[in-house]
């Protein structure tokens, strides 16, 4: 076994005293196997196959299943989630909330997500928010975003912060964000929503006020913002209200604020997100430059030159950033 | 010449730190204790955080591309048209020389350790040579067996065979996992290649392949007690998950009948014989795992048994209609939040040697992971149509991301 091995060294070069390596080694052989990451990733699976499920099921068995019952038993188990979740709830500060058990998180996960689907039933069956079907997402994301905080709740969080971005027709969902918006009539709203959630996420951050939430709504609007920028600079969408001399500075700027925060909160994700974005903007400058040159053979050695150049010249700044950016050996982290 | 590229002690410092740490976190340490260690096993090697990893990969790749691109742009006036070939094969042999020429200097003077710089350039370099091999065999092949470009040709096995050779030698020097993973496939291509030039090549297909699994598997575990181990720590687990994998595909039924049916050039799979067999196989064998990894507290075994186990459920669903799929999501979802919450309650604080409990306290960022998971898999739904659809959540497969 390699901890063995590795005790023994240790005894061997004196750093650790030899009663302490029994102990060690006793803990080692008898520690108990750990399959809490297991268990919370199966539960999750099933909160979301459970309320995938249920929402198809009643939506196709509208008629056949008495909706009072429906109603009433939706309720009644709504209910009970988050009168569970809210028994188990610690009280409420600025701060991270430390846990005891895992269960209360993904119960109230449940409650939401149930709340969702007995939310649209009422609204298809009954129509209480006639035809203002704005009101019938914002509203859930106003109740999210409260219980997000009530509760410490990331995961509570992005589902507010996706429910607000489909109120006003959008997607942060981080894969589908490219996939699923329509940036020709929404970029606007999209890079607006964005640089918002940047900024409270900046608030957060620096006014302490459930800094560890900045994270979520820093990921998830700076990739809505930066790929609605991009979207509208490589021209897509002619009809865009953004010039795409604008859309590059937005986005060197709000890139230059990544990395920033990178440093400051050791998230490197965000200087993966802002290396790319930026490198899309300079070369489609150099394009943009490029294009109008004579001389097909010229260019095409330019064109060669600027990725040969670029790409050793960033290799270079990031094997060299690492002083500047104080990025020592640490452990794997988003 | 040493085999290794790396310092092998770079390998075991990391290893000793990283234990070193998780000592201190369950209180077996004193955090003087951890300092002392950390400063006896400095690590003066350079591999950036994985983000950045990934940025180095694609700037490599990109100046790599461009490099080679050049050259060609440079040779290109020496040549006459028609000589293209010439031209290909000069470049290949170019960058292969100067690509590991790259990789050595920047190993030995820039302290590069797995940086996403080194892999990159071992990429693409490897890529080159399998280019220059397929190439070449391709070339010395009579005129008549040219057509048969298939994996059933023996010109065939004799690339997979040399391309096995190439990647086994760079896993060996420079212990990269992609790369023992390439080699890997290529061993079970090549055995697969091998039968297929007999009759009875097809039908001991499945078995030949889970033998083969089984074999390396051994082979994995022998190769894990030698002394310099931790320098091929990485490959080497690699190698077990594909070697747990590929036993399980080698009798999943679903594989074995649309193999069997792209094998005899077929458009509709067909039953197989011993249907039965590949039935029990699918099922059983990620249970299997499961119990092994429980047992045994490999998790390994275990996550790879409880991912086969969506695979099995696929492989059933695809030939068989059980239940509609949205009364089977509802009923699978309830079973299993009911089946977590006891076992959750159950091995409160632990039982036969099994705990829920976490490992270490220092979660924050699985919990950032968490975030992101939640805002890719639970919709809300879009309110522009009238009568919007139904639903707080999307049952695609974003949920079966494991939280690592």
């Amino acid at each position: 076994m390699l901890p063995t091995q590795l005790l023994d060294e240790l005894q061997a070069q004196g750093l650790v005293p030899p009663e302490q390596v029994a102990l060690i080694r006793q803990d080692e052989q008898t520690r108990p196997f750990s399959v809490h990451y297991e268990v919370r990733t199966l539960l999750y699976l099933g909160i979301v196959l459970l309320t995938g499920g249920l929402g198809v099921l009643l939506y196709q068995h509208i008629n056949e299943i008495g909706h009072g019952v429906v109603v009433a038993g939706m309720t009644l188990l709504t209910a009970a989630c988050f009168g569970y979740a809210d028994r188990h709830r610690a009280p409420f500060t600025w701060a991270k909330v430390p846990r005891k058990g895992f269960l209360p998180d993904y119960v109230l996960l449940l409650a939401c997500l149930l709340f969702l689907i007995l939310e649209s039933y009422v609204q298809y069956q009954y129509g209480i928010f006639g035809t203002r079907y704005g009101l019938a997402v914002f509203l859930p994301a106003v109740l999210f975003l409260w219980l997000a905080y009530l509760f410490d709740h990331r995961g509570v969080l992005s589902m507010a912060i996706t429910a607000l971005a489909s109120w006003l027709g959008l997607t942060v969902a981080p894969l589908s964000a490219f996939t699923d918006n329509d940036f020709r009539s929404l970029s606007g709203a999209a890079i607006g929503l964005g640089v918002a959630l940047v900024g409270i996420g900046l608030w957060s951050e620096y006014q302490d006020r459930k800094r560890h939430f900045s994270f979520t709504y820093v990921s998830l609007g700076s990739n809505l913002a930066l790929l609605a920028a991009t979207a509208s600079l490589l021209d897509f969408y002619s009809t865009s209200w953004l010039s795409p001399f604008a859309a590059a500075a937005l986005i060197l700027v709000l890139s230059g604020f990544l990395v920033w925060y990178a440093r400051r909160t050791h998230s490197y994700l965000f200087i993966l997100m802002s290396t790319v974005y930026s490198y899309i903007v300079v070369t489609y400058l150099f394009f943009q430059v490029v294009k109008d040159l004579k001389g097909s053979d010229a260019v095409l050695l330019l064109v060669l030159l600027y990725f040969l150049l670029s790409g050793f010249g960033a290799i270079m700044l990031f094997v060299n950033i690492k002083r500047i950016l104080r990025i020592a050996h640490e452990p794997e982290s988003l | 010449m040493n085999l290794k590229a790396y310092n092998p002690l770079w390998a075991h410092h990391e290893a000793m730190r990283a234990a070193a740490t998780h000592w201190q976190k369950r209180g077996l340490l004193s955090s003087l204790q951890l300092a002392a260690i950390v400063a006896a096993h400095p690590l003066d090697y350079y591999r950036p955080n994985i983000f950045l990893r990934i940025i180095l990969f694609i700037f490599t790749i990109i100046g790599l591309s461009a490099a080679s691109s050049f050259m060609a742009l440079l040779f290109s006036g020496g040549f006459h048209s028609g000589n293209e070939e010439v031209l290909l094969v000069t470049i290949a042999a170019l960058t292969i020389a100067g690509g590991l020429a790259l990789l050595e200097f920047s190993i030995k003077t820039s302290r590069l350790y797995h940086s996403g710089i080194d892999n990159a350039i071992l990429y693409y370099t490897l890529g080159w040579a399998v280019f220059l091999i397929v190439y070449f065999i391709y070339e010395v092949t009579p005129i008549g067996y040219r057509a048969s470009s298939s994996l059933t040709s023996p010109a065939a096995a004799i690339v997979l065979l040399l391309v096995l050779l190439l990647l086994v030698a760079a896993t060996i020097r420079y212990a990269e996992r992609l790369v023992a993973a390439a080699a890997y496939a290529t061993y079970l291509l090549l055995l697969a290649s091998i039968l297929l030039q007999f009759s009875i090549g097809r039908l001991v297909l499945p078995f030949a392949v889970m033998l083969a699994s089984v074999a390396a598997y051994f082979f994995i575990k022998k190769l894990a007690q030698r002394p310099d181990y931790l320098y091929y720590k990485s490959c080497l687990q690699l190698l077990k998950v594909l070697s747990l994998v590929t036993f399980y595909l080698g009798g999943n039924y679903l594989v074995v009948r649309e193999g069997n049916a792209l094998l005899s050039d077929s458009m509709v799979s067909t039953q197989v014989p011993f249907a039965w067999l590949f039935y029990f196989f699918t099922g059983g064998i990620p249970i299997a795992y499961i119990v092994v990894g429980l047992r045994r507290h490999d998790r390994i075994w275990l996550l790879v048994g409880l991912l086969l186990i969506a695979f099995s459920v696929f492989t059933l669903r695809r030939y068989h209609s059980v239940l509609p799929a949205e009364i089977a999501a509802t009923i699978v979802g309830a079973v299993l939040i009911a089946a977590m919450i006891w076992v959750t309650r159950y091995l409160r604080p632990s039982r036969h040697g099994l705990t829920t409990a976490a490992d270490d306290e220092d979660d924050t960022r699985k919990f950032n992971l968490e975030s992101l998971i939640v805002a890719q898999t639970a919709n809300v739904p879009q309110p522009a149509e009238v009568g919007f659809e139904f639903g707080g959540g999307s049952s695609g497969g974003g949920g079966a991301e494991s939280n690592y």
